[in-house]
């Protein structure tokens, strides 16, 4: 059924190998600089110099790219010429249709905004190839994230699917039983009502079991936490991650000081 | 002294006048298999939930008299504390997994590592759970894309893997199909022969007359019948109450009725109808029997 419920691509790199946190560190970075950076160039640089070359040491480029090309590039290029036609921008027209003009300025405050958007979603693309979600959230419950908060991130993640299916069940049992879903869109509004009932009243029991299902196993219990991964912070995830945070302060730092 | 311990509980559900279990007095033994049979409603799921501590603790509502596993009053305790003593598993294995780990290793360990047990001793639990349970093969696999049978064993091996004193079982084979039953059953089997204290929830009549050492009959919250397997499954308070009968008994009840059945006790398993069968039709009776 559902074996891959995440993003995760189990490889030996050294990217995989970070400690989690210096990942989401790492993301969270370069989405800062790309957005914070003064210079227009910056968010283009990062994903040439900084998140290609990732994809490539982390060995997930073949899955990155094809997320990038199917998904992201379709929507980005969309956005591209929404904000080249919408933005404001006084300057030569270099294209115009039905009233509306690009201008040179509109375009390239466009392009950049796009390259933001392209780091920001390339950058956590990569942490989750790269992190399986039970490590990313295991190292922060171990850092002090409460489980609580943990539980719901991944339970989240997983049941997506699980509700899709059953969904899907219950809109296949009722149609059986003569419930017109493929009609005019008033019809199908109502005929869809029979399947709330089903689906939200048999969610809340299986929430109520649920929750004696994980609290008979010590979910709420006080006794300090372990955890059967173990993970690895070295000296250089640390060092990484200063790094990082460095940089960051130097950009906005740069930013103040030229603007 | 008994481990499990019930004297007068009564229990009511927040928001009802009518409590659901009436003046129950129930006493188990370490190391004993005791299953619990009743109609739909009779507050079985009711009486699973007071012995492992989620009522009143977690449904609230009132609960009078004294609840006590290996020593410790449940009014005392908290439920954190409280599901180390008592495991409990039930119907929808579904709905038993945590849904928090991808692997059914990590699904295993859930439980050890919300209660702090070092890593080690954890991963030596969870692999001795595994083969327990016949779920070795399984340790990768995504819990969601079992089949009913292995999600309920792991639903168990889950339990088991916490090492409580009681596992308290609520129709863990209603929603299986009869080899998922089978597989359930070999577990809940070999559990009890490394001598953990079961108490059990089940329908399946042959099943309870294979394996229990004792049978109670609920019947509206309160018991009606706690005995020896041979006598409670074979009493004519069943039938009349609204309980299921095993299929050996029923055959031999109608035979008796008709003249066939010479024994004296009615049998609860294949092999003591077989018998009893073999002993009452070599008397030839059966034209006698022909000619009613
Ligand atoms: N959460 C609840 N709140 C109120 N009443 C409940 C609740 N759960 C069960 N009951 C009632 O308690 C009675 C016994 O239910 P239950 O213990 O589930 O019986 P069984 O498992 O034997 O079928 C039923 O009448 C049921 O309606
Ligand atoms: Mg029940």
């Amino acid at each position: 059924m559902h074996e891959r419920l995440s993003f995760f691509v189990k490889r030996d790199s050294p990217i995989h190998r970070l400690n989690p946190m210096t990942k989401a560190v790492m993301a969270l970075s370069l989405v800062l600089i790309a957005f914070l950076s003064p210079w227009y160039w910056t968010p283009l640089a990062l994903f040439l110099f900084v998140i290609l070359p990732l994809s490539l040491v982390a060995r997930v480029a073949r899955e990155y790219w094809n997320f990038i090309l199917k998904v992201i590039l379709p929507t980005l290029i969309i956005l591209f010429i929404m904000q080249a036609f919408f933005l404001p921008g006084e300057s030569r027209s270099i294209f115009e249709v039905f009233g509306l003009e690009i201008t040179e300025l509109s375009a390239r405050l466009a392009f950049r905004n796009v390259m933001r958007i392209l780091v920001m979603i390339s950058s956590f693309t990569i942490l989750l190839l790269t992190t399986h979600p039970s490590e990313l959230m295991s190292d922060l419950s171990r850092r002090g994230l409460p489980g609580q908060f943990a539980y719901v991130v991944i339970s989240s993640l997983q049941i997506i699917p699980q509700m899709q299916a059953k969904a899907q069940t219950i809109i296949s049992a009722q149609r059986s039983r003569g419930l017109d879903t493929q009609s005019s869109f008033l019809r199908r509004v109502g005929g869809i009502l029979p399947l709330v009932g089903p689906l939200v009243f048999g969610s809340l029991v299986e929430v109520e079991e649920r929750a004696i299902a994980i609290e008979a196993r010590g979910f709420t219990s006080t006794r300090p936490k372990t955890f059967l991964r173990e993970i690895q912070d070295t000296s250089f995830d640390r060092a990484l991650r200063w790094a990082l945070i460095a940089c960051v302060i130097l950009t906005l730092i740069l930013r103040i000081w030229l603007s | 002294m008994a481990i499990v311990n019930l004297q007068n509980v009564t229990y009511k559900y927040p928001l009802t006048d009518v409590p659901v279990l009436q003046n129950i007095n129930l006493q188990v033994e370490e190391g004993e298999f005791v299953a619990v049979i009743g109609p739909n409603g009779a507050g079985k799921s009711t009486l699973c939930y007071t012995l492992a501590g989620f009522a009143p603790h977690f449904f609230k509502g009132e609960l009078t008299g004294i609840v006590e596993v290996a020593g410790v009053e449940s009014h005392n305790s908290i439920l954190s504390e409280w599901v180390l003593n008592v495991g409990l598993a039930f119907q929808n294995p579904f709905n038993q997994i945590s849904g928090a780990k991808y692997t059914v290793f990590e699904e295993l360990a859930f439980g050890l590592e919300n209660i702090g047990i070092p890593r080690d001793e954890m991963i030596a639990r969870v692999e001795g759970a595994m083969k327990l349970t016949g779920i070795s093969d399984l340790a990768d696999r995504s819990p969601y894309s079992l089949s009913g049978g292995q999600q309920q064993r792991v639903a168990l091996a889950s339990i088991l893997v916490m090492q409580p004193r009681v596992l308290v079982l609520d129709e863990p084979t209603s929603q299986m199909d009869p080899i998922g039953t089978r597989e359930v059953f070999g577990v809940i089997h070999s559990m009890a022969e490394s001598g953990m204290t079961v108490i059990l929830v089940e329908h399946k009549m042959e099943w309870i007359a294979q394996f229990a050492d004792r049978v109670i009959a609920l019947k509206d919250g309160e018991i009606l019948m706690n005995g020896d397997p041979s006598e409670v499954l074979t009493s004519p308070l069943l039938p009349s109450n609204g309980f299921g009968t095993s299929r050996y008994t029923s055959v031999a009840r109608r035979a008796q009725e008709l003249g066939l059945w010479n024994e004296g006790k009615l049998p609860i398993t294949l092999d003591e109808a077989v018998r009893g069968f073999n002993s009452s039709l070599t008397k030839e009776e059966i034209p006698d029997a022909r000619a009613k």
